[in-house]
């Protein structure tokens, strides 16, 4: 099996040593210990070819240049270190990422280290790990650059053994005489002593057919499971470092809150206590101490004047969704004049909310960040960007970015949470005032009250349906930042709506003749950003939710009066594709059991078409509804570990689950009004239903399975509730007192 | 005071000795292997042994458990022998970011020490408080009754 390592700490690595391919590739040589690294930089490769081409093979200057986003490196002892700059927080992408390098490369999965990069070593990736976006975005340039290296070898092994090329091929990690495969060269051998080696074209190497195929698509194990199970892989709250010391920051009841003054008393002389850090201006008082409990202690011992701001309720947060100022709603989509075809007589419309929800990863966020005296940086961090921890970081202590590195440990879920790290700016503050490597791990109260949320959305809908047909459907839809969290002014007015917020609400039945989607952005008092699949959960739960009433009124099959509004085009085609797949599997055309409801409902998200059937039974007495099984089915185009893609598909509904029934945040008195599983609590086993997942290929080019799998849930469920007992729920979550009230 | 832990010895200093046991393993002894969830015994990520109990040890104070023996999933496997819990999770893939795990496994070793042949309602009862956020949980059901027939093979 073939491991998964973090950067050795310190080992930097002059990054001029790579330069620029004719074709933009990026080739390292001659560096010590390392035979052959080809780089890719993804994702910028117009920018590359523009660079090469107009330099004509000389290193442009400045960082973009030299900051391939994933590499090979072969050792002349045969190993084969791929170093990945997307972070594993559960996705399985080291492994997928590993499958494709070693498919095109021609390695064993053996010889195969995959090496999580950091800001120092490693690929760089400015964009971070989400979006589901991570193998779709890099499939064909790291295959291309593992064939490029492929043919690198073998042009090189050529002239070693005195052969032609055309005569020679790479198999398993080595490059042997088709006639004579006793006449061979480890890629090792090969490597060893070389300093000059042939320019590849990597635009016209031959990548290999899908149909010889050997590790791509197989359901390879997991790399990183058994340094995870024996306990020994480190996670960010698992770092140690000697010397190391423990902060702890203070934080205010509500939301809006500003710090007025911070009275430090005889603080400083607390057990343990090393250091107390006021800096009210920045809004920060922590303390460094020996331990966490100490650290703890002596923040709460600190007399803070807090003004707490406005104390919102949470009415008058949902009181900002409306839709009374036309003018304030971006258009998403507009296909004919839905409302004029509607008119003054819609044939229904319906309202739908979903809550607040909290990301609630199990291991809280954390970071050790070491200022040192001589103004260098170490930092690690629990991170879906160390890119942007270390833009925290410089901005935090001054210090110049080169000077900071910045490792992603292993992460205990990320699900967009961990986009952006409060801790690691905590600790470099903290560290910076005692010169000394500090570690900030949040409690779970932190955790829950004091990052950021899955906004709350409305979703209003009118539709007009004739003869059993839809034809013109008018949704108006509001929901708060999701993105433009996160993205400076300049950005957002390029972009003009926030693509998060509106994130699975796309119309994509383009038989109705008249679509409309605009969408409203409120500004919330709460922080609100990434959540797992962004807006896509919410939205979907109101749109196919709205499709299943209307579907009602047209007194039509559920699944049949979807099919009937689909188009040909090849997403319809896809999407017919599960609907059916899911629908087969789970009996739809045989009647439910007694007692049981079922319900369908699918979307699309990144490219990835999912459906799901549930079945549900209720219990009247408590309102408690049970999900006992859910049926999905996925084409995401190419599978390229299809046991990663099956968990991918569990874990999603799990987590979807637990968002319809259970989870729900509020604002109270101007505060987040929970602050543990105690008040928040999440799904468990007994509460899981039974799963089963169809995979489907349409096309080969894969797609992205972190998030697309949530899609349908929320409204699947509510759909099978409504087969049930015929009420439709608009509301999210479907906890037992709110069903009972809309059972009535 | 001393902690036996693993079946050794383990020297508490006082800055830990007053606190709960999580963070004696954890902070003072290196022993990150049990995790940090929630604080308040409700996730079960912290799940540790107690003279074979399986125990949340982010609420259990140090003081209570002088003098007993304690096992946590750096303990579990003999050497590079993977105990029968840890084979069943690989080899039905079962975590995902795998933060959970070590509670996972902590509460199913000690169930299945109990159990040694459980119906998977008995398993749904003796797991389901112990949360796993990515949603593993139909994976966990199925590796810990494949762990029972690990270990009734090996018995």
């Amino acid at each position: 099996m073939s491991k998964v390592a973090m950067p050795e700490q310190g080992e930097k690595e002059s990054k001029s040593r790579w330069r620029v391919s004719r074709r933009g590739f990026l080739i390292g040589l001659g560096v010590t210990g390392v035979g052959l690294a080809v780089g890719v930089a993804v994702g910028r490769r117009p920018f590359y070819r523009f660079m090469a081409g107009t330099l004509d093979g000389a290193s442009p200057p400045g960082s973009l240049s030299t900051e391939p986003s994933v590499w090979f490196e072969i050792t002349p002892d045969n190993q084969v270190k791929l170093f990945v700059s997307k972070a594993e927080m559960g996705q399985g992408i080291h492994t997928a990422l590993g499958q494709i390098g070693a498919e095109e490369l021609n390695i064993t999965w053996e010889q195969l280290q995959v090496v999580q990069g950091n800001t120092h070593r490693g690929p760089s990736d400015s964009s971070g790990t989400g979006a589901s976006n991570s193998v779709t975005g890099v499939y064909t340039p790291l295959r291309q650059a593992a064939a490029t290296m492929r043919q690198m070898l073998i042009l090189k092994a050529a002239e070693k053994l005195g052969l032609p090329a055309a005569d020679l091929e790479a198999k398993a990690g080595m490059v042997q005489a088709k006639a004579n495969p006793s006449q061979s060269l480890t890629y090792g051998q090969i490597v060893a002593d070389v300093t000059e080696w042939p320019d590849v074209d990597p635009e016209t190497v031959p990548l290999k057919d899908p149909s010889q195929f050997e590790i791509i698509g197989q359901s390879m194990p997991r790399v990183d499971f058994r340094t995870k199970l024996t306990g020994q892989a480190t996670y960010g709250y698992d770092v140690r470092v000697p010397g190391m010391l423990y902060g702890a920051v203070a934080r205010p009841r509500t939301i809006e809150a500003t710090m007025v003054s911070v009275d430090e008393g005889a603080v400083a002389t607390m057990p343990g206590v090393v250091q107390v850090v006021v800096d009210v201006e920045a809004q920060f008082a922590g303390v460094v101490a020996n331990t966490r409990q100490q650290a703890i202690n002596a923040v709460r011992a600190l007399q803070i004047t807090w003004d707490e701001g406005r104390l919102w309720q949470q009415a008058d947060i949902d009181a900002l969704f409306h839709f009374d100022d036309a003018s304030a709603g971006f258009t998403i989509q507009q296909e004919g004049n839905a409302p004029r075809t509607i008119g003054d007589a819609p044939t229904i419309t319906a309202d739908y909310r979903t809550p607040f929800a909290i990301h609630a990863h199990l291991e809280p966020q954390a970071a050790m960040v070491h200022v040192r005296e001589d103004g260098t940086i170490t930092a690690v961090a629990s991170t879906q960007s160390h890119e942007a921890v270390r833009g925290d970081i410089a901005e935090i202590t001054g210090i110049d970015e080169a000077k900071i590195e910045v490792t992603s440990a292993y992460l205990g879920g990320g699900f967009g949470r961990r986009l952006t790290i409060e801790a690691a700016k905590e600790a470099a503050r903290l560290s910076q005032a005692v010169k000394a490597p500090v570690h900030v791990g949040w409690t779970r109260p932190e955790d829950m009250r004091y990052g950021y949320f899955r906004p709350p959305t409305r979703s209003q809908f009118s539709a007009k349906v004739e003869n059993g047909r839809i034809i013109a459907l008018n949704h108006n839809h509001s929901s708060a930042e999701v993105a433009f969290a996160f993205f400076p002014g300049f950005l957002q007015s390029i972009m003009g709506t926030d693509f998060g917020a509106w994130r699975g609400a796309f119309n994509f039945y383009t038989a109705i003749p008249d679509r409309w989607l605009t969408s409203w952005r409120p500004i919330l008092p709460v922080r609100t950003g990434w959540w797992r699949g962004l807006g896509l959960l919410a939205n979907v739960f109101a749109t196919e939710s709205f499709m299943d009433e209307l579907a009602a009124v047209a007194g039509a099959d559920p699944l049949q009066f979807r099919l009937d509004h689909l188009g040909n085009e090849p997403l319809g085609k896809r999407m017919a594709g599960v609907l059916r797949a899911a629908a087969d599997k789970a009996g739809w055309s045989e009647p439910v059991a007694a007692g049981r409801g079922r319900g369908i409902a699918c979307s699309v998200d990144v490219d990835t078409c999912v459906a799901h059937v549930v079945e549900v039974s209720y219990e009247a007495s408590t309102g408690q509804i049970m999900v006992h099984k859910v049926t999905a089915a996925v084409d995401a185009g190419l599978f390229i570990n299809p046991d990663g893609a099956i968990a991918q598909t569990q874990g999603n509904i799990i987590m979807g689950l637990s968002s319809t029934l259970i989870e729900e945040m509020l604002v109270k008195d101007g505060a987040v009004d929970v602050d543990n599983f105690g008040n928040y609590p999440l799904i468990t086993m007994d509460m899981a239903p039974e799963l089963e997942v169809i995979l489907l290929e349409s096309d080969g080019q894969p797609r992205g399975m972190g998030e697309p799998p949530m899609g349908p849930i929320a409204a699947a469920v509510g759909n099978a509730f409504f087969n049930l007992t015929g009420v439709r729920l608009r509301q999210l979550p479907f906890k037992p007192a709110y069903v009972k009230a809309a059972v009535g | 005071m001393q902690l036996s832990i693993n079946g050794e010895m383990h020297d508490i200093p006082a800055d830990y000795e007053s606190g709960v046991l999580l963070w004696a393993l954890r902070d003072h002894l290196g022993m990150v292997g049990t995790r940090f969830g929630c604080g308040a015994g409700i996730c079960g990520a912290c799940t540790v042994h107690v003279d074979g109990v399986a125990t949340r040890s982010c609420i259990t104070p140090v003081s209570s458990v002088a003098g007993t023996e304690i096992r946590t999933v750096e303990g579990l496997a003999e050497g590079e022998v993977l105990h029968p819990i840890q084979e069943a999770f690989i080899a039905h893939q079962v975590p995902q970011c795998a933060w959970c795990m070590s509670g996972q496994m902590m509460q199913a070793a000690a169930f299945l020490a109990q159990n040694s042949a459980p119906t998977e309602p008995e398993i749904v009862e003796a797991m389901k408080d112990n949360y796993c956020r990515c949603g593993c949980y139909a994976r966990i059901k199925t590796a810990v009754a494949y762990a029972a027939e690990l270990a009734q093979e090996n018995a």
